[in-house]
Protein backbone atom coordinates (compact mmCIF):
# COMPACT_ATOMS: atom_id res chain seq x y z
CA UNK A 1 0.00 0.00 0.00
CA UNK A 2 1.47 3.59 -1.12
CA UNK A 3 1.93 6.27 1.35
CA UNK A 4 -0.99 8.18 -0.38
CA UNK A 5 -3.30 5.48 0.33
CA UNK A 6 -2.25 4.68 3.67
CA UNK A 7 -2.46 9.12 4.54
CA UNK A 8 -6.14 8.80 3.04
CA UNK A 9 -7.24 5.90 5.29
CA UNK A 10 -6.39 7.67 8.33
CA UNK A 11 -7.31 10.42 7.44
CA UNK A 12 -10.87 8.62 6.24
CA UNK A 13 -10.47 6.82 10.07
CA UNK A 14 -10.05 10.31 11.92
CA UNK A 15 -13.33 11.76 10.13
CA UNK A 16 -15.20 8.56 11.89
CA UNK A 17 -15.94 7.47 8.12
CA UNK A 18 -13.67 4.33 8.07
CA UNK A 19 -15.62 1.09 7.48
CA UNK A 20 -15.31 -1.78 9.59
CA UNK A 21 -13.20 -3.41 6.51
CA UNK A 22 -11.16 -0.43 6.45
CA UNK A 23 -10.72 -0.35 10.17
CA UNK A 24 -9.04 -3.85 9.94
CA UNK A 25 -6.83 -2.81 7.61
CA UNK A 26 -5.91 0.24 9.61
CA UNK A 27 -4.93 -2.74 12.55
CA UNK A 28 -3.03 -4.91 10.00
CA UNK A 29 -1.08 -1.45 9.76
CA UNK A 30 -0.40 -0.80 12.90
CA UNK A 31 0.78 -4.49 13.63
CA UNK A 32 2.85 -3.91 10.87
CA UNK A 33 4.52 -0.89 12.44
CA UNK A 34 3.37 1.00 9.24
CA UNK A 35 0.79 3.75 11.26
CA UNK A 36 1.21 4.46 14.26
CA UNK A 37 -0.95 5.08 17.24
CA UNK A 38 -0.20 8.69 17.19
CA UNK A 39 -1.60 9.58 13.67
CA UNK A 40 -5.18 8.45 14.97
CA UNK A 41 -5.91 11.53 16.10
CA UNK A 42 -9.27 11.55 17.83
CA UNK A 43 -8.13 8.37 19.69
CA UNK A 44 -4.78 10.18 20.73
CA UNK A 45 -6.98 13.05 22.29
CA UNK A 46 -8.66 10.30 24.31
CA UNK A 47 -5.48 8.78 25.17
CA UNK A 48 -4.25 11.66 26.70
CA UNK A 49 -7.03 12.44 29.03
CA UNK A 50 -6.91 8.59 30.13
CA UNK A 51 -2.82 8.95 30.86
CA UNK A 52 -3.35 12.33 32.48
CA UNK A 53 -6.14 10.73 34.82
CA UNK A 54 -4.18 11.18 38.17
CA UNK A 55 -3.18 7.83 39.87
CA UNK A 56 -4.65 7.64 43.17
CA UNK A 57 -2.88 7.41 46.22
CA UNK A 58 -2.68 4.20 48.54
CA UNK A 59 -2.93 4.69 52.43
CA UNK A 60 0.04 4.52 54.79
CA UNK A 61 -1.67 1.27 55.54
CA UNK A 62 -0.28 -0.28 52.46
CA UNK A 63 3.39 1.12 53.88
CA UNK A 64 2.97 -0.67 57.10
CA UNK A 65 2.00 -3.73 55.78
CA UNK A 66 5.26 -4.07 53.39
CA UNK A 67 7.62 -2.76 55.64
CA UNK A 68 6.35 -4.88 58.32
CA UNK A 69 6.25 -7.83 56.03
CA UNK A 70 9.72 -6.79 55.07
CA UNK A 71 11.34 -7.20 58.47
CA UNK A 72 10.21 -10.12 58.38
CA UNK A 73 11.62 -11.11 55.77
CA UNK A 74 14.87 -9.89 55.96
CA UNK A 75 14.78 -11.51 59.59
CA UNK A 76 14.10 -14.90 58.52
CA UNK A 77 16.60 -15.06 55.78
CA UNK A 78 19.96 -13.78 58.48
CA UNK A 79 18.21 -16.80 60.50
CA UNK A 80 18.22 -19.17 57.31
CA UNK A 81 22.06 -17.94 56.74
CA UNK A 82 23.89 -18.26 59.90
CA UNK A 83 22.18 -21.57 60.51
CA UNK A 84 23.87 -25.05 59.94
CA UNK A 85 24.47 -25.85 56.46
CA UNK A 86 22.00 -28.21 55.18
CA UNK A 87 23.31 -31.81 54.98
CA UNK A 88 22.53 -32.04 51.49
CA UNK A 89 25.28 -28.85 51.14
CA UNK A 90 27.34 -30.20 53.14
CA UNK A 91 27.83 -34.22 52.44
CA UNK A 92 29.54 -33.19 49.26
CA UNK A 93 32.06 -30.90 50.83
CA UNK A 94 32.89 -34.07 53.56
CA UNK A 95 33.40 -36.45 50.35
CA UNK A 96 35.57 -34.26 48.75
CA UNK A 97 37.71 -33.57 51.99
CA UNK A 98 37.86 -37.44 52.60
CA UNK A 99 38.65 -38.07 49.12
CA UNK A 100 41.27 -35.62 49.30
CA UNK A 101 43.05 -36.60 52.66
CA UNK A 102 42.97 -40.13 51.48
CA UNK A 103 44.34 -39.67 48.40
CA UNK A 104 47.29 -37.69 50.32
CA UNK A 105 47.74 -40.21 52.56
CA UNK A 106 48.13 -42.92 49.74
CA UNK A 107 50.77 -40.72 48.06
CA UNK A 108 52.53 -39.84 50.60
CA UNK A 109 52.55 -43.74 51.16
CA UNK A 110 53.26 -44.90 47.16
CA UNK A 111 55.88 -42.12 46.94
CA UNK A 112 58.05 -42.79 49.58
CA UNK A 113 60.74 -44.76 47.55
CA UNK A 114 62.39 -48.11 48.69
CA UNK A 115 65.86 -46.05 48.86
CA UNK A 116 64.48 -43.72 51.12
CA UNK A 117 63.43 -46.72 53.68
CA UNK A 118 66.51 -47.81 53.10
CA UNK A 119 68.18 -44.68 53.75
CA UNK A 120 66.32 -44.38 57.16
CA UNK A 121 67.12 -48.27 58.59
CA UNK A 122 70.79 -47.69 58.21
CA UNK A 123 70.42 -44.60 60.46
CA UNK A 124 68.60 -46.05 62.97
CA UNK A 125 71.59 -49.01 62.64
CA UNK A 126 74.16 -46.47 62.59
CA UNK A 127 72.64 -44.38 66.34
CA UNK A 128 71.98 -48.08 67.67
CA UNK A 129 75.89 -48.45 67.46
CA UNK A 130 76.73 -45.48 68.68
CA UNK A 131 74.78 -45.90 71.60
CA UNK A 132 76.42 -49.24 72.19
CA UNK A 133 80.02 -47.26 71.60
CA UNK A 134 79.09 -45.16 74.07
CA UNK A 135 77.85 -47.55 76.64
CA UNK A 136 80.73 -49.67 76.46
CA UNK A 137 83.30 -46.83 76.65
CA UNK A 138 81.47 -45.59 79.84
CA UNK A 139 81.19 -48.98 81.11
CA UNK A 140 84.93 -48.52 81.61
CA UNK A 141 84.81 -45.44 83.70
CA UNK A 142 86.53 -44.86 86.75
CA UNK A 143 83.27 -43.04 88.28
CA UNK A 144 80.88 -45.55 89.45
CA UNK A 145 77.89 -42.90 88.65
CA UNK A 146 79.67 -42.87 84.91
CA UNK A 147 78.97 -46.69 84.60
CA UNK A 148 75.70 -46.93 86.28
CA UNK A 149 74.78 -44.45 83.51
CA UNK A 150 76.18 -46.98 80.58
CA UNK A 151 73.94 -49.54 82.29
CA UNK A 152 70.80 -47.30 82.30
CA UNK A 153 71.55 -46.80 78.52
CA UNK A 154 70.35 -49.78 77.59
CA UNK A 155 67.15 -49.33 78.82
CA UNK A 156 66.31 -47.05 75.24
CA UNK A 157 67.42 -49.88 73.49
CA UNK A 158 65.17 -52.18 71.71
CA UNK A 159 67.02 -55.17 71.10
CA UNK A 160 70.87 -55.16 72.82
CA UNK A 161 73.18 -57.12 70.85
CA UNK A 162 74.96 -60.04 72.43
CA UNK A 163 77.95 -57.49 72.88
CA UNK A 164 75.83 -55.30 75.01
CA UNK A 165 74.44 -58.28 76.79
CA UNK A 166 77.81 -59.86 77.29
CA UNK A 167 79.21 -56.47 78.55
CA UNK A 168 76.15 -56.27 81.33
CA UNK A 169 77.16 -59.66 82.34
CA UNK A 170 81.09 -58.85 82.67
CA UNK A 171 79.70 -55.87 84.57
CA UNK A 172 76.96 -57.87 86.99
CA UNK A 173 80.32 -60.49 87.81
CA UNK A 174 83.57 -58.10 87.92
CA UNK A 175 82.08 -54.47 88.86
CA UNK A 176 83.11 -52.96 92.50
CA UNK A 177 79.82 -51.54 92.93
CA UNK A 178 77.37 -53.11 94.28
CA UNK A 179 75.22 -50.67 92.74
CA UNK A 180 75.93 -50.96 89.47
CA UNK A 181 75.92 -54.84 89.75
CA UNK A 182 72.27 -54.80 90.89
CA UNK A 183 71.90 -52.42 87.83
CA UNK A 184 73.45 -54.28 85.34
CA UNK A 185 71.14 -57.34 86.80
CA UNK A 186 67.94 -55.47 86.63
CA UNK A 187 69.31 -54.42 82.90
CA UNK A 188 69.57 -57.60 81.58
CA UNK A 189 65.92 -59.14 82.98
CA UNK A 190 64.88 -57.99 79.59
CA UNK A 191 66.76 -60.75 78.04
CA UNK A 192 66.64 -63.34 80.37
CA UNK A 193 64.64 -65.69 77.47
CA UNK A 194 67.95 -65.63 75.62
CA UNK A 195 69.14 -69.35 77.19
CA UNK A 196 72.77 -68.18 76.91
CA UNK A 197 71.82 -64.45 79.02
CA UNK A 198 69.70 -67.58 81.42
CA UNK A 199 72.68 -69.80 81.44
CA UNK A 200 75.82 -67.13 82.63
CA UNK A 201 73.23 -65.44 85.31
CA UNK A 202 73.23 -69.19 86.91
CA UNK A 203 76.96 -69.13 86.68
CA UNK A 204 76.86 -65.55 88.53
CA UNK A 205 75.38 -66.85 91.52
CA UNK A 206 78.96 -68.58 92.15
CA UNK A 207 80.85 -65.33 91.62
CA UNK A 208 78.23 -62.83 93.50
CA UNK A 209 79.68 -62.29 97.26
CA UNK A 210 77.18 -59.23 97.70
CA UNK A 211 73.99 -60.41 99.56
CA UNK A 212 71.64 -57.96 98.07
CA UNK A 213 72.77 -59.34 94.28
CA UNK A 214 72.58 -62.77 95.81
CA UNK A 215 69.06 -62.24 97.27
CA UNK A 216 68.17 -60.08 93.60
CA UNK A 217 69.50 -63.17 91.63
CA UNK A 218 67.53 -65.16 94.04
CA UNK A 219 63.98 -63.20 93.08
CA UNK A 220 64.96 -63.25 89.47
CA UNK A 221 65.56 -67.21 89.52
CA UNK A 222 62.29 -67.19 91.11
CA UNK A 223 60.21 -65.19 88.90
CA UNK A 224 61.79 -66.94 85.61
CA UNK A 225 60.95 -70.24 87.17
CA UNK A 226 65.24 -71.11 86.49
CA UNK A 227 64.76 -74.48 88.31
CA UNK A 228 68.89 -75.19 86.83
CA UNK A 229 69.55 -72.57 89.55
CA UNK A 230 69.20 -74.42 92.04
CA UNK A 231 72.12 -76.48 91.89
CA UNK A 232 74.09 -73.37 92.45
CA UNK A 233 71.91 -71.66 94.96
CA UNK A 234 72.70 -75.18 97.44
CA UNK A 235 76.50 -74.54 96.96
CA UNK A 236 75.88 -70.89 98.20
CA UNK A 237 73.68 -72.20 101.09
CA UNK A 238 76.49 -74.77 101.86
CA UNK A 239 79.41 -71.59 101.92
CA UNK A 240 79.52 -70.34 105.41
CA UNK A 241 80.46 -67.06 104.27
CA UNK A 242 76.95 -66.66 103.36
CA UNK A 243 74.72 -63.86 105.58
CA UNK A 244 72.28 -65.72 107.27
CA UNK A 245 69.38 -63.62 106.03
CA UNK A 246 70.27 -64.87 102.59
CA UNK A 247 70.16 -68.36 103.31
CA UNK A 248 66.64 -67.77 104.77
CA UNK A 249 65.92 -65.99 101.03
CA UNK A 250 67.84 -68.46 99.22
CA UNK A 251 66.29 -71.41 101.15
CA UNK A 252 62.48 -70.40 100.33
CA UNK A 253 63.52 -69.55 96.61
CA UNK A 254 64.74 -73.17 96.52
CA UNK A 255 61.89 -74.56 97.81
CA UNK A 256 59.67 -72.42 95.00
CA UNK A 257 61.87 -73.72 92.59
CA UNK A 258 61.77 -77.54 93.19
CA UNK B 1 16.41 -5.70 41.53
CA UNK B 2 19.48 -8.06 40.91
CA UNK B 3 20.76 -6.76 43.85
CA UNK B 4 17.53 -7.80 45.85
CA UNK B 5 17.97 -11.14 44.05
CA UNK B 6 21.69 -11.73 45.58
CA UNK B 7 20.07 -10.65 48.65
CA UNK B 8 19.88 -7.12 49.64
CA UNK B 9 16.59 -6.80 50.85
CA UNK B 10 16.67 -2.65 51.74
CA UNK B 11 16.68 -2.47 47.97
CA UNK B 12 13.36 -4.07 47.95
CA UNK B 13 12.21 -0.55 49.82
CA UNK B 14 13.23 1.90 47.22
CA UNK B 15 11.49 -0.65 44.32
CA UNK B 16 8.16 -0.85 47.14
CA UNK B 17 8.48 3.34 46.71
CA UNK B 18 9.06 3.44 43.30
CA UNK B 19 6.32 1.20 42.24
CA UNK B 20 3.78 1.20 44.76
CA UNK B 21 1.49 4.26 43.22
CA UNK B 22 1.52 2.69 39.55
CA UNK B 23 0.95 -0.66 40.69
CA UNK B 24 -2.01 0.47 43.28
CA UNK B 25 -3.00 2.53 40.17
CA UNK B 26 -3.61 -0.48 38.04
CA UNK B 27 -4.69 -2.68 40.53
CA UNK B 28 -7.21 0.31 41.52
CA UNK B 29 -8.14 1.11 37.95
CA UNK B 30 -9.12 -2.96 37.56
CA UNK B 31 -11.27 -3.30 40.83
CA UNK B 32 -12.30 -0.43 41.91
CA UNK B 33 -11.45 -1.02 45.69
CA UNK B 34 -8.95 0.79 47.71
CA UNK B 35 -8.44 -1.58 50.46
CA UNK B 36 -8.39 -4.59 47.89
CA UNK B 37 -6.10 -2.71 45.68
CA UNK B 38 -3.91 -2.22 48.32
CA UNK B 39 -3.76 -6.01 49.71
CA UNK B 40 -3.38 -7.18 45.63
CA UNK B 41 -0.24 -4.29 45.92
CA UNK B 42 0.94 -6.13 48.60
CA UNK B 43 0.35 -9.42 47.43
CA UNK B 44 2.48 -8.75 44.72
CA UNK B 45 5.37 -7.46 46.50
CA UNK B 46 5.39 -10.45 48.97
CA UNK B 47 5.39 -12.25 45.94
CA UNK B 48 8.12 -10.93 44.42
CA UNK B 49 10.03 -10.95 47.48
CA UNK B 50 9.47 -14.58 47.87
CA UNK B 51 10.54 -15.54 44.01
CA UNK B 52 13.17 -12.81 43.87
CA UNK B 53 15.95 -15.64 43.04
CA UNK B 54 13.65 -16.45 39.87
CA UNK B 55 14.37 -12.84 38.23
CA UNK B 56 16.31 -13.42 35.45
CA UNK B 57 18.17 -9.80 35.73
CA UNK B 58 17.86 -6.46 33.79
CA UNK B 59 18.95 -7.29 30.21
CA UNK B 60 22.02 -5.87 28.58
CA UNK B 61 21.48 -2.42 28.07
CA UNK B 62 18.60 -2.04 30.11
CA UNK B 63 19.19 -0.12 33.05
CA UNK B 64 16.17 1.93 33.01
CA UNK B 65 14.43 -1.05 35.42
CA UNK B 66 11.84 -1.96 32.27
CA UNK B 67 12.85 -5.60 32.68
CA UNK B 68 11.59 -5.30 36.53
CA UNK B 69 8.80 -3.28 35.60
CA UNK B 70 7.53 -6.11 33.28
CA UNK B 71 8.24 -8.75 35.73
CA UNK B 72 6.37 -7.15 38.38
CA UNK B 73 3.10 -6.32 35.86
CA UNK B 74 3.48 -10.12 34.80
CA UNK B 75 3.21 -10.70 39.10
CA UNK B 76 0.50 -8.21 39.11
CA UNK B 77 -1.63 -9.77 36.55
CA UNK B 78 -1.58 -13.29 38.38
CA UNK B 79 -2.34 -11.60 41.41
CA UNK B 80 -5.56 -10.22 40.21
CA UNK B 81 -6.56 -13.46 38.40
CA UNK B 82 -5.63 -15.40 41.14
CA UNK B 83 -7.80 -13.09 43.60
CA UNK B 84 -10.72 -13.17 41.40
CA UNK B 85 -10.40 -16.52 40.80
CA UNK B 86 -10.69 -17.22 44.38
CA UNK B 87 -13.43 -14.54 45.64
CA UNK B 88 -15.15 -14.53 42.24
CA UNK B 89 -15.75 -10.62 43.02
CA UNK B 90 -16.88 -8.45 40.16
CA UNK B 91 -15.98 -5.50 40.19
CA UNK B 92 -17.12 -2.46 41.97
CA UNK B 93 -18.79 0.20 39.97
CA UNK B 94 -18.33 2.61 42.83
CA UNK B 95 -16.81 5.19 41.21
CA UNK B 96 -16.71 7.67 44.24
CA UNK B 97 -13.53 6.11 45.06
CA UNK B 98 -11.76 6.83 42.91
CA UNK B 99 -13.04 10.04 42.80
CA UNK B 100 -11.76 10.87 45.89
CA UNK B 101 -8.57 9.35 45.39
CA UNK B 102 -7.60 11.20 42.62
CA UNK B 103 -9.22 14.39 44.55
CA UNK B 104 -6.07 14.36 46.76
CA UNK B 105 -3.94 15.31 43.96
CA UNK B 106 -5.95 17.45 42.14
CA UNK B 107 -6.14 20.96 42.18
CA UNK B 108 -9.19 22.07 43.78
CA UNK B 109 -9.97 24.67 41.95
CA UNK B 110 -9.73 22.66 38.38
CA UNK B 111 -12.19 23.48 36.03
CA UNK B 112 -15.91 21.81 36.74
CA UNK B 113 -15.55 20.45 32.98
CA UNK B 114 -12.42 18.89 33.41
CA UNK B 115 -14.12 17.02 36.06
CA UNK B 116 -17.12 16.21 34.48
CA UNK B 117 -14.73 15.18 31.49
CA UNK B 118 -13.01 12.68 33.72
CA UNK B 119 -15.95 11.23 35.64
CA UNK B 120 -17.36 10.25 32.30
CA UNK B 121 -14.05 8.60 30.79
CA UNK B 122 -13.65 6.47 34.31
CA UNK B 123 -17.35 5.48 33.47
CA UNK B 124 -16.63 4.45 30.34
CA UNK B 125 -13.31 2.82 31.67
CA UNK B 126 -15.82 0.82 33.84
CA UNK B 127 -17.74 -0.25 31.12
CA UNK B 128 -14.92 -1.62 29.34
CA UNK B 129 -14.48 -5.27 29.63
CA UNK B 130 -11.93 -6.31 31.69
CA UNK B 131 -9.00 -7.37 29.24
CA UNK B 132 -9.51 -3.97 27.12
CA UNK B 133 -9.57 -1.82 30.61
CA UNK B 134 -6.27 -4.02 31.97
CA UNK B 135 -4.53 -3.19 28.46
CA UNK B 136 -5.39 0.55 29.08
CA UNK B 137 -4.03 0.19 32.38
CA UNK B 138 -0.88 -1.53 31.60
CA UNK B 139 -0.10 1.27 28.79
CA UNK B 140 -0.46 3.93 31.36
CA UNK B 141 1.77 2.52 33.85
CA UNK B 142 3.90 0.95 31.63
CA UNK B 143 4.57 4.58 30.27
CA UNK B 144 3.28 2.81 26.83
CA UNK B 145 6.29 0.98 25.90
CA UNK B 146 4.68 -1.92 23.84
CA UNK B 147 7.61 -4.11 24.15
CA UNK B 148 7.59 -3.99 27.56
CA UNK B 149 3.75 -5.07 27.66
CA UNK B 150 3.97 -7.57 25.13
CA UNK B 151 6.55 -9.42 27.94
CA UNK B 152 3.81 -9.16 30.31
CA UNK B 153 1.04 -10.37 27.75
CA UNK B 154 3.10 -12.99 26.28
CA UNK B 155 2.45 -11.62 22.47
CA UNK B 156 4.30 -9.12 19.82
CA UNK B 157 4.79 -5.14 20.30
CA UNK B 158 2.81 -5.04 17.27
CA UNK B 159 -0.38 -7.65 18.69
CA UNK B 160 -0.02 -4.97 22.04
CA UNK B 161 -0.78 -2.22 19.90
CA UNK B 162 -3.42 -3.38 17.73
CA UNK B 163 -4.94 -4.38 21.46
CA UNK B 164 -4.68 -0.69 22.71
CA UNK B 165 -6.54 0.21 19.91
CA UNK B 166 -9.29 -1.54 19.78
CA UNK B 167 -9.72 -0.90 23.74
CA UNK B 168 -9.42 2.91 23.29
CA UNK B 169 -11.97 2.62 19.95
CA UNK B 170 -14.25 0.87 22.22
CA UNK B 171 -13.73 3.46 25.27
CA UNK B 172 -13.91 6.38 22.37
CA UNK B 173 -17.83 4.64 21.64
CA UNK B 174 -18.77 4.63 24.95
CA UNK B 175 -17.30 8.15 26.33
CA UNK B 176 -19.78 9.28 23.37
CA UNK B 177 -22.39 7.42 24.71
CA UNK B 178 -22.32 8.69 27.91
CA UNK B 179 -21.54 12.39 26.28
CA UNK B 180 -25.23 11.84 24.69
CA UNK B 181 -26.87 10.83 27.78
CA UNK B 182 -25.48 13.45 29.84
Amino acid sequence: MEKKQIDELIEKYNEGLADPSEVQMLEHLIESGIVDLTQLRELQLLDKQFQSLATPTPSLRLDDQFYAALAREKRDSTTRRISFPSWSTLFPRLAVAAVLMVVGFSAGYFLQSPHQQAEVSQLTNEVSQLKEMIMLSLLEKESASQRLKAVSLTSDMTQASEKVTDALLVTLNQDENVNVRLAALEALTPYVKQSEVRARLIESIQVQDSPLVQVALAELMVAIQEKKSVDAFRQLLERESTPKEVKTKISESIKILI
Amino acid sequence: MVKVKDGDLDKLGLLFERYKRPLYGFFYGLNREPELSEDLVQNTFLRIMKYRHLFRGESAGRADGGDFRAWMFHIARNVNYDHHRKNKVKASEDLEHWQHRIGHDENLSSEIQQREEQTMLLQALDRLPADKREILLLSKFEEKKYSEIGIVLGCSEGAVKVKVFRALQELKVIYKQLERIN
